[in-house]
């Protein structure tokens, strides 16, 4: 090609001569033209740091370095930080810290810790946050960051031990050769050497790039599309409209499909996709978007779901009359009579509470590759998907293709957080373009798409009024929320639905009101982000708690234990609370944090306060209608008996989720933890599992593995039954044995049975699968929504700093207890509960989506939209309670994603508490803090109150 | 979005970096660190196409005095800047603006000649460079030149580089016994964030009583603002508190905030008054420990 330069690239000692244009910068020559695709791109503009690389010994961002302008410098890259199949210490110190979660961002990390302990070789916590600050990591595995870079000497000269093995931490005492320790990450080894593959690191040959063309404008219907530019480029090999897409109307809810996957007549929000073209590099891609001519008659747009609602507002969907008002969804619910609990009450407070547009921001962009086989009716799909059975199923029902004909594999994937929890137009237009030009076709999101096309958190309006008596005894709770849906459906639905119908699994609700309206608006459309349309109205529920505790005059924590959840309730909207340790959580925050000799005691400025959380653990239905098992598992005896595979479709995105479904493979097997090979997640080879959402995966994907293995293990205890003469029944399996659980010295290898099984009947296979209990839930509309087989309980109690002059918010230490259940794995469970706090606080602080007057975010970057770095990481006290759940396996259930829903209230009570100031609209901003400094200032009171009044 | 095509160009000499540049004229830019400038081609800000790289004029480079003069080469790297003694012994300022920029991998690649020369209205080093009374050091088709620091910045992303000129250096005077500087700024997060307001301070005192000041302010008007009104108003004065705070309501005065993302035009007034008055005291505290 013309224009080409020869660049001579001295890369991890090796060189290499390339052919490259000068606007190649050295992570694209690394990662597409020699293949060192452990160097990661998350936002292209050097402001996440997945790319990091060292140039002459210098942490460098290698997409803000020309490729020509490295040249006859020192390259290292991940792939050259350990040498001779041996790991740096730096690699084996985050593998043990367990500072690996979804690893997207661990190569960058590791090599700006390696930049950084070359020149100090014993860095304070400070060192280590500043040269770690332009490392994003959403997983916000910092604390455990900051424990390996401080310690990676203790690895210096210790042979690595690559197996993954059995880590010191425990957290519980029962007799469990694996559950329960905190093993290394089954991911962990592969994460930080860059050898993990994500979706955009595989390169198959012939690929070409695919790209979609998004909306200018907010609101209009489209008059004339024009590709014939496009077509003629030199380099395009297809271009599809509205026009060469199928007819059908798809969405994840199947009560509101209201998508295609171009649009064909109306665009409804700016990003809306118009057409797409694929090409033989990503630049003739977009020079191709960019010669489609596109005539619009441009539409008024409404942004904001209040006057969406109004009368004479722009309707969105006018060929669905269903949604007339813009009205998406409506949510009625009465349990018991407010009106005569609000009567008993002896006090009824009222609010008005505002949430923000937030994003999930993983670090990994959504990505997918397609490629068509056989005689060309076979898909296959490689996507970054927390769901591969939804995309599964919408590719078929879209592309009019039975699932059979359709493979989807699910890579590593780097981040998820709801935000890759159904189809996307990239998975669509890739099999769309891959079958037009016979070619695989491998199509990705910049980070500005990543906030056009991600569902993001619904901006909710909550007014909320709690009635109390004197003691603090909820009498009464009524509960109006109008969500911002944006322009489609996807989640939202649910989001409305979950909105209302989490409040009463925390505090017993006698009496239980809630209207929740979801609302179009010429926005991109709001869906599923962790905690799923619960952590607004929590953060609502635990301010206006502790407003109303302060007018009574009772300790927060008081109120708190007079109405909390009680084990074995079934609450007013037809709940069953199973296992339920919420007051000891309660009990041990306060003991800890210190709250008696803090609370009402710090200096101005300093502040204290708790909040309470938590989640289900798995959705007690399927997003669509059917019978089927929600998990389901394959475990294969290696023949030889060293060895087991596990086969299951759930989705480790981060959250550790192959680790604790491999330990519970092996604790119930009998066999060590390294014996355990997850498969691949692949549907031609893994059982249906409905993916990594509404925490569902460690409690059903659990009870199906578990399942799975007894079957496994039953089978041997058959032969060995035969073998030794006694009734299976006697026998046991444990730590690689089978053996009479009453004369453990008679038994043998398990690996020996497992041969003798081959041998006498072919492959030894177990299945299990998982259906929670049927009929969950009430027989109201929406009764489904919220309904689980166990609920997770936390307190969180934070600690503030507030800046009196500049509103400024330091957090500085958080203190939580989570009932979980039986903690699996307490490495993976600390890892997530603390990244929790630190997206919370993220949320809670910094996080919000600034729309300007033609609709378009102004923000939609990584410099603008602030997430938190290593250098907000508070102190973190985490520990999980004694609980059991008898419906998950081992009496486990859900953590990490309730683990957010306590930090939003728990910071916006101990901000109050420093400076007297309540904020009741997020994010909490230094500017709405003076604000409230201001007034009271003004007003010479005690306190003061920035948000809105009830509508 | 792929960056357009451009052509690379790595001249020698001063003097043929100069004379591309005057080839090239409106099409052509100069790199160094390309950390603003890469990601401004994402954003299509950026149009040229020729690339004029200056990694090979060594001369630019490197930190030492010369004439009483601190002679910054535009082409250090912030992280140098931040890192280093002689800096840091001249105008803590501007060392603490220095590090104050991005991460350790923008400031291991970003040159102060960058951040000058890109002029964006929250750069860190310019105003702290002002304050101590910098001046810049151009080189171009028609020679050399040199200016005040402050007089640089014409408008946001402008300034006064004229086709084929360049930048060279940033010299920084002597500093007079019992003189001590401060850069406070604020942003919205404590990692790797851009300056939402920013106000730098130099003073240098004479038997306690203030016998030299220079306020700047970052990141509250198009061009890094020097408030003279408030040097006047503190020169030859006993430092208090409530002539910090009559100071820093006049620095609150002089700037010319806007609304964007990052914060209101009005609580960016009232950042300015509040880092100001820190920044005074700052500067008050070092300059104390030298003074005659």
């Amino acid at each position: 090609m013309s224009g080409e330069v020869l660049v001579r690239l001295n890369v991890n000692g090796e060189h290499h001569t390339l052919a490259l244009k000068p606007n190649t910068t050295l992570l694209s020559a690394l990662r597409t033209h020699l293949g060192l695709t452990g160097t990661k791109k998350g936002c292209g503009t050097g402001d996440c740091g997945a790319c990091t690389v060292q140039v002459d010994g210098r942490p460098v961002n290698s997409c803000l370095l020309l490729a020509v302008a490295a040249e006859g410098k020192r390259i290292t890259t991940i792939e050259g930080l350990s040498h001779d199949g041996e790991l740096h210490p730096l690699q084996q110190a985050f593998v043990k810290h367990g500072a690996v979660q979804c690893g997207y961002c661990t190569s960058g990390a590791l090599m700006a810790s390696k930049a950084l302990i070359d020149r100090n070789d014993a860095p304070t916590s400070d060192e280590i946050r500043e040269a770690l600050s332009g490392n994003l990591c959403r997983c916000a595995t910092y604390p455990r960051m900051l424990k390996a870079v401080a310690g990676w000497k203790e690895f210096e000269g210790v042979p690595f031990d690559a197996r993954p093995h059995v880590h010191a931490e425990r957290d519980q005492q029962r007799d469990h050769s694996v559950v329960s320790h905190g093993v290394t990450r089954y991911d962990a080894p592969d994460k930080v050497t860059g050898r993990a593959k994500y979706t955009a690191d595989i390169q198959l040959p012939d690929t070409v790039v695919g790209k979609i063309l998004g909306s200018p404008i907010a609101h209009g219907l489209i008059r004339r599309i024009d590709v014939s530019k496009a077509r003629a480029l030199s380099g395009v090999l297809a271009v599809i409209t509205g026009a060469d897409v199928p007819d059908a109307w798809y969405g994840v809810s199947p009560a509101r499909e209201d998508e295609q996957i171009l649009a064909k007549e109306r665009v409804r929000y700016v990003g809306d996709e118009i057409a797409a073209v694929a090409a033989v590099d990503l630049e003739t891609a977009e020079r191709a978007l960019r010669l489609i001519e596109v005539e619009f008659e441009e539409l008024p747009a409404v942004f904001d779901p209040v006057s969406a609602m109004a009368s004479g507002a722009p309707v969105i969907h006018p060929e669905k009359p269903r949604y007339a008002g813009n009205i998406n969804t409506r949510v009625d619910w009465h349990f018991g009579d407010v009106t005569q609990g609000f009567a008993e009450a002896d006090l009824v407070r009222e609010q008005r509470f505002v949430g923000n547009r937030t994003y999930q921001s993983p670090m990994e962009p959504h990505a997918a590759l397609a490629r068509w086989e056989h005689h060309g009716d076979r898909l296959t799909l490689w996507s970054s998907t927390q769901t591969p059975h939804y995309l599964h199923r919408s590719l078929s029902r879209v592309l009019d293709i039975p699932m059979g004909n359709i493979r989807v594999i699910r890579p590593a994937v780097g981040g998820g957080f709801g935000a890759k929890a159904e189809a996307t137009p990239l998975d669509f237009c890739a099999a769309i373009l891959s079958k037009i030009t016979g070619r695989p076709v491998a199509m990705e999101y910049t980070r500005e798409e990543m906030y056009l096309h991600f569902r993001g958190r619904h901006k909710q309006y909550i007014d909320l009024k709690i009635g109390v008596k004197k003691d603090g005894t909820i009498t009464a709770v009524e509960h109006r929320v109008v969500l911002d849906g944006g322009a489609y459906t996807s989640y939202g639905v649910i989001t409305a639905y979950y909105a209302g119908s989490m409040l009463p699994t925390l505090y017993k609700i006698p009496n239980y009101k809630y209207d929740g309206t979801r609302v179009y608006t010429n926005l991109p459309a709001s869906g599923a982000f962790r905690g799923h349309g619960v952590p607004q109205p929590r953060f609502a529920f635990e301010s206006l708690l502790d407003m109303i505790a302060e007018e009574l005059g009772l300790d927060p924590f008081d109120i708190r234990f007079r109405n909390a959840m009680e084990p074995n309730t079934r609450t007013g909207n037809a709940l069953d609370i199973s296992s339920c340790e919420f007051m000891e959580t309660l009990r041990r925050a306060r003991e800890t944090s210190g709250w008696t000799a803090k609370k009402g005691k710090l200096p101005p400025g300093k502040g204290i306060g708790v909040g309470c959380g938590g989640f289900v653990s798995g959705a007690g239905y399927p997003i669509y209608r059917s019978d089927f098992p929600h998990s389901n598992a394959m475990i294969r005896v290696h023949e030889d008996g060293t060895g087991v595979t596990l086969h299951i479709a759930a989705s480790e995105i981060g959250q550790g989720s192959d680790t604790v479904l491999v330990q519970i493979a092996a604790e119930e097997l009998g066999v060590p933890y390294e014996w355990v090979w997850m498969a691949e997640c692949d549907t031609t080879l893994s059982p249906l599992d409905l993916g990594s959402y509404s925490s569902r995966v460690t409690l059903m994907g659990g009870n199906a593995v578990k399942m799975a293995a007894q079957n496994v293990t039953a089978q041997l205890c058959e032969v060995a039954a035969r073998e030794l003469g006694c009734d299976p029944g006697a026998l046991t399996a444990k730590d690689g044995r089978i053996f009479v659980k009453e004369h453990s010295t008679v038994g043998m290898d398990w690996a020996a049975a497992a041969r003798i099984a081959f041998s006498k009947k072919g492959p030894v296979v177990g299945t299990g699968c998982y259906t929670p209990p049927r009929h969950l839930g009430g027989e109201f509309k929406g009764g489904t929504v919220g309904t689980s087989p166990a609920y997770s309980f936390s307190t969180a109690v934070a600690e503030v700093t507030v800046d009196l002059e500049t509103g400024y918010v330091t957090v500085d230490r958080f203190t939580d207890y989570s009932d979980a259940g039986t903690v699996i794995n307490p490495v993976t469970l600390h890892g997530q509960v603390e990244g929790a706090i630190i997206m919370g606080l993220g949320e809670t602080l910094l996080e919000d989506t600034i729309v300007d007057a033609g609709g378009r975010f102004a923000n939609a970057n990584l410099h603008d939209y602030l997430i938190p770095t290593i250098c907000e990481t508070p102190e973190i006290h985490t520990a999980a309670v004694e609980s059991y759940e008898p419906r998950g396996p081992f009496g486990a259930k859900e953590i990490g994603e309730g683990s957010l829903l306590p930090v939003l209230g728990a910071i916006a009570n101990a901000i109050y508490d420093a400076c007297g100031v309540r904020v009741t609209e997020l994010p909490i901003t230094p500017e709405k803090i003076l604000r409230g400094l201001k007034e009271r200032a003004l007003r010479g009171s005690d306190s003061a109150l920035v948000g809105g009044e009830v509508a | 979005m792929v960056m357009p095509d451009f052509t690379y160009l790595r001249p020698h000499s001063l003097a043929e970096a100069c004379a591309l540049a005057s080839r090239f004229g409106g099409d052509a830019a100069f790199i160094a660190g390309g950390t603003e400038l890469i990601p401004d081609f994402h954003r299509e800000r950026e149009t040229a196409r020729h690339l004029i790289a200056l990694d090979g004029l060594g001369e630019l480079r490197g930190i030492a005095v010369e004439h009483g003069e601190l002679r910054i080469g535009a082409l250090t790297t912030v992280a140098d800047v931040a890192a280093s003694p002689l800096v840091r012994n001249r105008l803590e300022a501007l060392a603490d603006a220095a590090r104050a920029i991005g991460s350790a991998q923008i400031r291991s690649l970003a040159t102060i000649g960058g951040n000058f020369c890109r002029a964006v209205a929250c750069a860190d080093t310019p105003p702290a460079a002002i304050a101590g009374g910098a001046r810049v050091h151009l080189a171009g088709p028609m020679g050399v030149r040199e200016l005040a620091a402050e007089e640089f910045f014409v408008g946001p992303r402008r300034t006064v580089l004229a086709t084929g000129e360049l930048l060279v250096a940033i010299a920084l005077p002597p500093q007079r016994s019992g003189s001590g500087s401060s850069y406070q700024r604020f942003s919205r997060r404590k990692g790797s964030s851009l300056a939402v307001a920013a106000v730098a301070v130099r003073l240098t005192l004479t038997s306690g009583r203030i016998t030299g000041a220079r306020l700047a302010l970052g990141a509250v008007g198009p061009v890094p603002l020097l408030v003279v009104r408030a040097a006047e108003m503190l020169e030859g004065e006993l430092p208090s508190t409530a002539l910090f705070a009559k100071a820093a309501m006049l620095c609150a005065d002089e700037a010319l905030p806007i609304t964007d993302v990052r914060g209101s035009a009005d609580f960016r007034r009232e950042l300015v008054g509040v880092l100001a008055r820190r920044a005074l005291e700052e500067a008050v505290a070092r300059a104390a420990v030298g003074q005659p």
